[in-house]
Formats: C-alpha cells, sequence, structure tokens
C-alpha cells in the first residue's frame, strides 16, 4: 500500500517535469524562431474561430436581454436628452450641408486624396477578446480568406482601431492602439506637428492613451484632432485617431506630451471595418 | 478511463470557449473571470496532480496559441498551478465546498502576480499597488464568485463519470472493490 502510493507520486512528478520541460522548450523555440509555430496557432485558430463565432452570437443576445432590464428610469431621461440633442442637430445639419458643399469645393482644389475613403471595406465582427478584458487584442470572424492580410488597417465608428497583425483562414487578430506595445506616427490635423500616439492599457481605464514627442514649438491645445501621418509606414495616412488633452512639457524639456481620447469605444466594440489597403512600402521612394 | 478523459477534455474546451467569449460580455469592474484557471485547479483538487498538471498544460496551451505573445510562458504557469492544486487531492472530500474556493482565489492570485512580475515589473513598471487595486483583486475575487458555481458543475460532473466508470468495472469483475451504498464516492482512489 504505502509502496504504491510512492510510485504514485513518482511518476505524477514525472509528468509535471515532462510538461515543464516542454513548456520551457517551447517558450525557447517560440522566442527565437517565432515563425516555426505560427502553423500551429493557425491551425487552432481555424479550429475555434467558427464555435467562438456561435458563442459570441448567443452570448451578445443574452446581454441584449439582460439590458432590457436595465432602468426604465434611465431610459425616460435619455429618451428626453436625446429628443433635445435631436432638435439641436437638425439645425446643425443643416448649417453642415452648406459647409459641405463648401469642403468639397476647397477638396478639389487641394486634390485631396483620402486613400481609405477610397479603398475598399470588409465588416468583420469581434467574435472573441483578449482574456484578460483589457481589449488590447481580439479575433474577428473574418481571415485570408476574404483577402485580409497583416499589417492591414481597422477602423470603427470613424476612427482608428488598430492593425491587423495575423490572420488565418476565416480569423485575423488586432491589436488596439491602447495596447502598449502599439505605437503609431500621428499628426495634428490643424497645425500638421507630428507626434506619436502610444498605447497605454493602464491610463485607459481613465479613457486615455498617451501622445509622445510634440515639438516644443508646436501650438497645440485641448481637443485637437490627431490623425495618423504621412510618415507611418503601416498605417494609411489621415485616419481620425482621437482629441488630445492635457498637453504639458515632457520631464525632459525636450518636447511636449499629452493624453489622447480615442473617438472608438474599445469597451464595447462589436463590429470593424478592415480597410483592404497595405500602405506601400516606402524605400522604393528613395532611389 | 478513456471516458474520464474525454469528459475531461470536453470540460477544457468549454471551459476555453466560454472564456473567450460569454465571460468577455460579463464583465465586472473590468475584470473577466479566469474560467481556465477555475478548471484547472478544480480538476487538480478533484482527480489529482497529474491530471492537474495535464489540464493546466491543455488550458495553457490553448491560451498560447490563441493569445499569447510566446508559446508556452501560460502552460508553464498553469501547469505549476495543476500540479500544486493536486496536493491537496489527499484532502479531497466531495461535501467540501469551501477549501476549493480558497484553492482557486490562492491560484488565481499566484497566478496574476506572475503575470504582474512577467508583464509590468519586467517593463519597469513598479506601480503595484494600482495594479493589485485594478486588475488583482477585482480578478481574483470574480474568479471566487464564479467558481462557486463553476466548481460544483465540475464535481458533480467527475463523480458521475467515477460512477459509470465503477459501474463498468464491477460488470467486468475487474475490481475487488466493495459496494458500500454511497461510500464510495467520498473516494480515495488510491484504494481502488
Amino acid at each position: 500500500m504505502a509502496r504504491e502510493k510512492k510510485k504514485v507520486n513518482f511518476s505524477s512528478k514525472l509528468v509535471f517535469t515532462a510538461l515543464a520541460m516542454i513548456c520551457v522548450g517551447l517558450i525557447v523555440v517560440s522566442y527565437l524562431f517565432p515563425d516555426v509555430l505560427s502553423p500551429v496557432r493557425n491551425a487552432v485558430g481555424n479550429f475555434f474561430a467558427p464555435m467562438q463565432k456561435g458563442i459570441t452570437v448567443i452570448g451578445e443576445g443574452i446581454s441584449d436581454k439582460l439590458k432590457l432590464f436595465s432602468d426604465k428610469k434611465e431610459l425616460i431621461e435619455q429618451n428626453e436628452k436625446l429628443t433635445d440633442e435631436l432638435n439641436n442637430l437638425k439645425v446643425e445639419i443643416q448649417r453642415l450641408g452648406q459647409e459641405k458643399s463648401e469642403l468639397s469645393f476647397y477638396r478639389e482644389l487641394y486634390e485631396y486624396d483620402s486613400v481609405y475613403q477610397n479603398s475598399q471595406k470588409v465588416a468583420a465582427r469581434v467574435i472573441s477578446r483578449d482574456p484578460n478584458g483589457l481589449c488590447t487584442t481580439f479575433t474577428v470572424d473574418k481571415g485570408a480568406d476574404d483577402g485580409i492580410t497583416p499589417d492591414m488597417n481597422v477602423v470603427a465608428g470613424g476612427g482608428l482601431v488598430g492593425i491587423v497583425t495575423e490572420t488565418g483562414k476565416n480569423w485575423a487578430k488586432i491589436r488596439t492602439i491602447i495596447s502598449d506595445d502599439s505605437a503609431i506616427s500621428g499628426r495634428f490635423q490643424i497645425t500638421s506637428d507630428n507626434c506619436i500616439v502610444r498605447g497605454n492599457t493602464k491610463r485607459m481605464e481613465d479613457g486615455f492613451i498617451d501622445v509622445e514627442m510634440i515639438s516644443l514649438n508646436a501650438e497645440v491645445y485641448d481637443n485637437y484632432e490627431v490623425v495618423t501621418s504621412y510618415i507611418s509606414d503601416k498605417y494609411l495616412p489621415g485616419i481620425l485617431i482621437g482629441y488630445v488633452t492635457n498637453v504639458r512639457k515632457d520631464p525632459s524639456e525636450l518636447n511636449k506630451r499629452a493624453y489622447l481620447a480615442p473617438v472608438v469605444d474599445f469597451e464595447h466594440l462589436e463590429a470593424v471595418l478592415i480597410i483592404k489597403a497595405v500602405r506601400e512600402n516606402l524605400e522604393g521612394l528613395e532611389e | 478511463m478513456i471516458l474520464k478523459t474525454f469528459v475531461i477534455i470536453i470540460e477544457i474546451l468549454v471551459s476555453f470557449l466560454f472564456q473567450t467569449t460569454i465571460f468577455s460580455h460579463l464583465k465586472l469592474a473590468d475584470v473577466v473571470p479566469d474560467i481556465l484557471m477555475i478548471t484547472t485547479a478544480s480538476l487538480g483538487y478533484i482527480v489529482g496532480k497529474k491530471t492537474g498538471a495535464l489540464t493546466g498544460f491543455a488550458c495553457g496551451l490553448l491560451l498560447d496559441c490563441t493569445y499569447g505573445t510566446l508559446i508556452g510562458l501560460y502552460a508553464l504557469m498553469y501547469t505549476a498551478i495543476g500540479y500544486v492544486c493536486g496536493f491537496a487531492n489527499r484532502i479531497y472530500s466531495e461535501e467540501d465546498y469551501t477549501l476549493p474556493l480558497f484553492l482557486i482565489g490562492g491560484s488565481e492570485f499566484a497566478f496574476s502576480f506572475i503575470y504582474y512580475v512577467l508583464f509590468y515589473l519586467l517593463k519597469g513598471d513598479l506601480d503595484f499597488g494600482h495594479f493589485s487595486m485594478r486588475f488583482l483583486f477585482p480578478r481574483v475575487i470574480y474568479t471566487v464568485m464564479v467558481s462557486i458555481i463553476i466548481y460544483r458543475l465540475l464535481n458533480l460532473n467527475t463523480r458521475l463519470f467515477d460512477r459509470i466508470d465503477l459501474g463498468a468495472k464491477k460488470r467486468k469483475g475487474g475490481t475487488t472493490h466493495e459496494y458500500k451504498g454511497l461510500d464510495i464516492f467520498s473516494r480515495q482512489p488510491k484504494q481502488f
């Protein structure tokens, strides 16, 4: 009896050691050769994507049902507020209509070539999210079959969401701009000053990410628009990222920094648009 | 045995799918409960060290393949946690619903702490207070709350399939174990 017990302990120890060694091996392999294991990732993604899609649809249905029970009073108040807003907006629309015709005139004048407005877009549904709940990466239900390739830009609600980092047969992984790994070359729409928009999951809890490397001479103030810049090699130029607040000097005194409120609501993102155009490599221009 | 393995595989797949889909809609205080951790720690506690480690390995590998940056990192953490929870199998009792909650809470705490060290501390982020208030403690508490339900389901499931396995063994006459009414369910696996 006692001997048997010992034997069982030994073999479980052996199993644990073997598994731990496999893990360490995998870490080393995937660190040194990141591409070797990507077929495995693809296969796993392909296997789970249809199931995740199905469950997400059900889950969204359930959460929609739950929302029905949310406070009625709140809805009534909201309704009043929205009616007011609607009236104001109607007036606004008339005014904007006039301004729009003016704008199209100026656009022609400047030969404004908005790449992303003319190129084809694919709508995709978010089927799974980063398990940590930080919205730094998520998966959508369109993949290589729909012509999605890595480095395609992703937008939603008029603003930049992020970039496609990996694709499988019927799924694509998207890294959002609020991810700590994300750094985008941006530009102030009004003053044409360049800056770097850097993701910051911690600050995102208050609704902001960072803007860095703004020139000391740049005259930028709160609520200025930041769009993707022409010098970025992955992002198409002119996509709205968000609005800056809290512009201040960097501790280094060499440049300014600010907070940026993204226009996209990452918490409640359910569908996104993937722009089917990849920024061409700029190397060719140097010749 | 094969049936049980199959059931455990299904349990792992279902937890993974729920973790990445439904529960990301059921956020509280910006955190998602860690269903895979509940499965790993519970199976370690209910079945044993070996199963705990293997379950942890499978769960971790699934996470690595879909969301990890390095394949094997989550797998290593989950394997270790499953294995350690397996030590508590010695004092397993089917009626005890308190100890597993502490186990799961402890596991989640350990996991989140290691996560902080690997993904924040090594990047030079020393603000552990902020991390623990915004991420670690909410996550531990939410996971423990959800585990109250999920642990019961896992426990019931395992006992049910134990009974089916045992019935098959008895029919074949492959066991000398005597049927003592409900007593067999307070299992001591090593006696079989």
